[in-house]
């Protein structure tokens, strides 16, 4: 698992615990990692992903759906998972402020050996670290 | 002079907010089944 994604780009150093199961990634300080290609090359590596968390900064935008996003990048957002915290960052689309968030990108749905990878990932938030 | 100084101060105080202000990935996080 260290060597497949630890070969993708963006990605700094990789830690992998083998008692919890947990695999910690930082990217590198350009910030641009793909999670999806992530999942892929966990998969790849012989091992089943259960569940992804993110913390981010960017902006607050409106996707083409209409749907609130974390951009990240120029021609990267992630979608929202509509809950309460989300609801809250609302009055921040597309205006300046950076927010870091904490988030669920990723968990395998139950009984389901995988998810399939072909639909775009949506960010959980759990927790709205900081607004500026 | 002074006007030497404030712009050093500008092109200092852009070079270390720059980086800081950036929109990132920070941190991924994983949990995996499988593993050996």
């Amino acid at each position: 698992v260290k060597q497949h994604l630890g070969r993708q780009s963006g990605v700094q150093n990789v830690e992998v615990s083998l008692l919890d199961g947990k695999v910690d990634v930082t990217p590198k300080e350009d910030g641009q990692i793909d999670p999806v290609q992530l999942l892929k090359a966990t998969y790849d590596s012989g091992v089943t992903a259960a569940e992804m968390n993110m913390t981010a900064r960017g902006k607050i935008v409106k996707d083409a759906s209409g749907r609130l996003a974390l951009q990240v990048e120029p021609n990267r957002s992630f979608a929202f998972t509509p809950n309460e915290l989300s609801k809250g960052l609302e009055p921040l689309a597309d205006t300046q402020t950076m927010v870091t968030v904490h988030g669920q990108l990723y968990k395998k749905p139950e009984g389901k050996k995988k998810r399939d990878l072909g639909v775009p990932l949506t960010l959980l938030i759990l927790e709205v670290q900081k607004k500026e | 002079m002074n006007l030497k100084r404030i712009t050093l101060l500008v092109l200092l105080g852009s070079i270390v907010v720059v980086p800081v202000a950036q929109a990132q990935v920070k941190h991924i996080e994983m949990r995996v089944e499988g593993m050996t």
